[in-house]
């Protein structure tokens, strides 16, 4: 596992050493608190009904889902085509690490990252229990949603990232492979027929960030994302064996 | 120890690398030469796990490369053509990174780092972002990886390309050394350097091994023939006669305006120098030059990968007619 450490711990690093890594986490920040400061002045206005700020702050908006699909694509679109661009891949694959330390560890690395984003947002949390009382269930239930789907997105992301040799190309397959998983659980309003319904509510994951929000803890969610985590890194794993060679 | 059995490799209907088999034997230092698009670099590739072979083996140390044990790949240094790096590291933390690839030991990392830095001339700059380093540097710092983790076998492409000429001094001084105990391939299009540092040389065309042997060895079975240039001090009657019945010599022409001065060519096998000697001294010329001309590497490697028509070599037929010239080896 030393291969797959050794990968983790420079793709880390090149997050920091890039530009890239400060954007994203000051837009990040600046999405985020524009959005919480906007929830609360909302919710203090008395001629608005009351609510639970980190229940809809987390589970309600599309907001969370924006930043979720863009952070899921900008995290993921360099990970493995910059190595094919730049030929790097070739010490890589020589080197005495096989192609599921490879994945693993880019996938580690950008997961580690997306928690790193995420961790400021506590601060938001420490606000509302300032001024009120914090149930902490439904607090630690919507981090671990937002866990949950960004470890799927991010699966999803490097997999795209292992078919294109191009970065932006790579963005692009990300960008509507999660637009669809997002969207495709929205069509349960609009199925007819039960079964039908019933599937795509499974895979509704703007329900199962509100059921998290909420402090239900759904576990059939939790397996999908895990599913889709391993179906995903096996692909990308399998891609890499395929293209090792160009 | 790494032998390549009958490797062959097709991309689609293409065949680039067509049954090649060789073994580069410890503590040896193997060339490998051949024209642009011969297939030197795709077979690089399979002797080093990168590519796997359409058909056949590839073995380090006796174990198969492509099991699926990436662990064999432990004994195997490699520098790539295009020395690909990560433009926003620093070269020390790029090898330190490279020897945690390796599966080094933290202790040892330390201990090599500027050990091998010393060695490739990298130490001045052992601190600076490999993204603004020169080619030359860049290169050393390729080659400073593929060492680190001290392999067995070594396989180098194209070391000392974008090197000034100090530098590629060093460098193959630096190869010749680690030659000593290891076991290294090396493609280069330099030939100097292969006559310089290989023990043995591959010639590959059109994907197929059109000649192996020592530089020695190749030259006595390709361009076996001694030539002579011998000029005396003074042209004389009679010179021109008594060169071409000396044993051994087949041809005699004058060279340059002197009149004295000549260029013999011998039989196979033959060496007339001794005879000339004396000759000279009978008939009291001065020898003011007696110098053998050797076929150099590169005569017989442009013979053997010179296409008999250049227009079927751009036909595509180069890949699936047979070499001009072969070799059982």
């Amino acid at each position: 596992m030393s291969g797959a450490l050794a990968v983790l711990r420079r793709e880390l690093r090149a997050y920091f050493y890039s530009p890239l890594a400060y954007i994203l986490l000051t837009f990040f920040l600046l999405v985020q608190g524009y959005y919480f400061a906007l929830l609360v002045s909302y919710l203090s206005d008395p001629r608005f009904p009351a609510g639970k700020p980190l229940e809809i702050y987390f589970g309600q908006t599309i907001f969370t889902w924006l930043v979720l699909i863009f952070t899921g694509t900008f995290l993921t679109m360099r990970l493995l085509s910059e190595e094919f661009r730049s030929g790097t891949i070739e010490t890589l694959m020589t080197a005495p690490v096989s192609e599921a330390q490879v994945v693993l560890g880019k996938y580690f690395a950008a997961l580690a990252f997306y928690v790193f984003l995420w961790a400021p947002t506590l601060v938001y949390v420490a606000v509302v229990r300032w001024k009120t009382p914090v149930d902490w269930g439904p607090v630690a239930a919507s981090y671990l949603g937002l866990l949950g789907i960004g470890a799927l997105f991010l699966a999803v992301g490097l997999f795209a990232s292992s078919t294109a040799k191009n970065q932006i190309v790579a963005a692009i397959i990300t960008f509507f492979c999660l637009l669809v998983l997002f969207s495709i659980g929205l069509m349960e309003n609009l199925a007819n027929g039960e079964t039908a319904k019933k599937i795509l509510g499974y895979l509704n994951l703007w329900t199962h960030m509100d059921d998290f929000a909420k402090g239900i803890v759904d576990s059939r969610a939790l397996v999908y994302y895990a599913t889709g985590v391993g179906f995903f890194l096996f692909l990308t794993t399998r891609a890499l064996a395929a293209k090792k060679w160009r | 120890m790494i032998e390549a059995h009958d490797l062959t490799r097709r991309f689609g209907a293409f065949t680039v690398v067509a049954g090649v088999s060789f073994a580069v034997p410890d503590g040896e230092i193997v060339g490998m030469l051949g024209p642009n698009g011969a297939g030197k670099t795709t077979t690089i590739r399979m002797i080093t796990g990168f590519l796997p072979p359409s058909s056949g083996r590839v073995t380090l140390g006796g174990r198969d490369l492509f099991a699926g044990d990436p662990k064999v790949r432990r004994e195997l240094g490699y520098l790539p053509e295009n020395v690909a790096l990560y433009p926003e590291m620093r070269v020390e933390e790029y090898l330190e990174w490279r020897g945690q690839l390796e599966g080094m030991e933290r202790a040892a990392i330390r201990r090599r780092v500027p050990e091998i830095l010393d060695r490739c001339l990298l130490t001045d700059v052992r601190r600076q972002i490999i993204g603004t380093l020169s080619k030359g540097y860049r290169q050393r710092v390729g080659l400073a990886g593929a060492i680190l983790h001290d392999p067995k076998v070594l396989v180098l492409d194209e070391p000392t390309v974008g090197l000034d000429p100090k530098q590629i001094i060093a460098i193959r001084e630096l190869i010749r050394e680690l030659g000593r105990d290891r076991t290294l391939l090396l493609s280069t299009h330099i030939l100097p350097e292969v006559e310089l540092l290989c023990g043995r040389v591959l010639i590959i065309d059109r994907g197929r091994i059109v000649a192996q042997g020592s530089p020695a060895e190749l030259r006595e079975r390709w361009l076996g023939a001694l030539g002579v240039t011998v000029e005396f001090a003074a042209a004389a009657a009679g010179q021109h006669e008594a060169l071409v019945a000396l044993p051994g010599v087949e041809t005699v022409d004058a060279e340059g305006a002197s009149g004295a001065r000549f260029s013999l060519g011998c039989a196979r096998g033959a060496d007339p120098r001794a005879e000339l000697f004396r000759l000279a001294v009978t008939r009291g010329w001065e020898l003011v030059e007696l110098t053998p001309t050797r076929a150099s590497l590169e005569d017989i490697f442009v013979r053997l990968t010179t296409r008999d028509s250049d227009d079927e070599a751009a036909a595509g037929a180069l890949l699936t007619a047979p070499a001009s010239v072969e070799v059982a080896s």
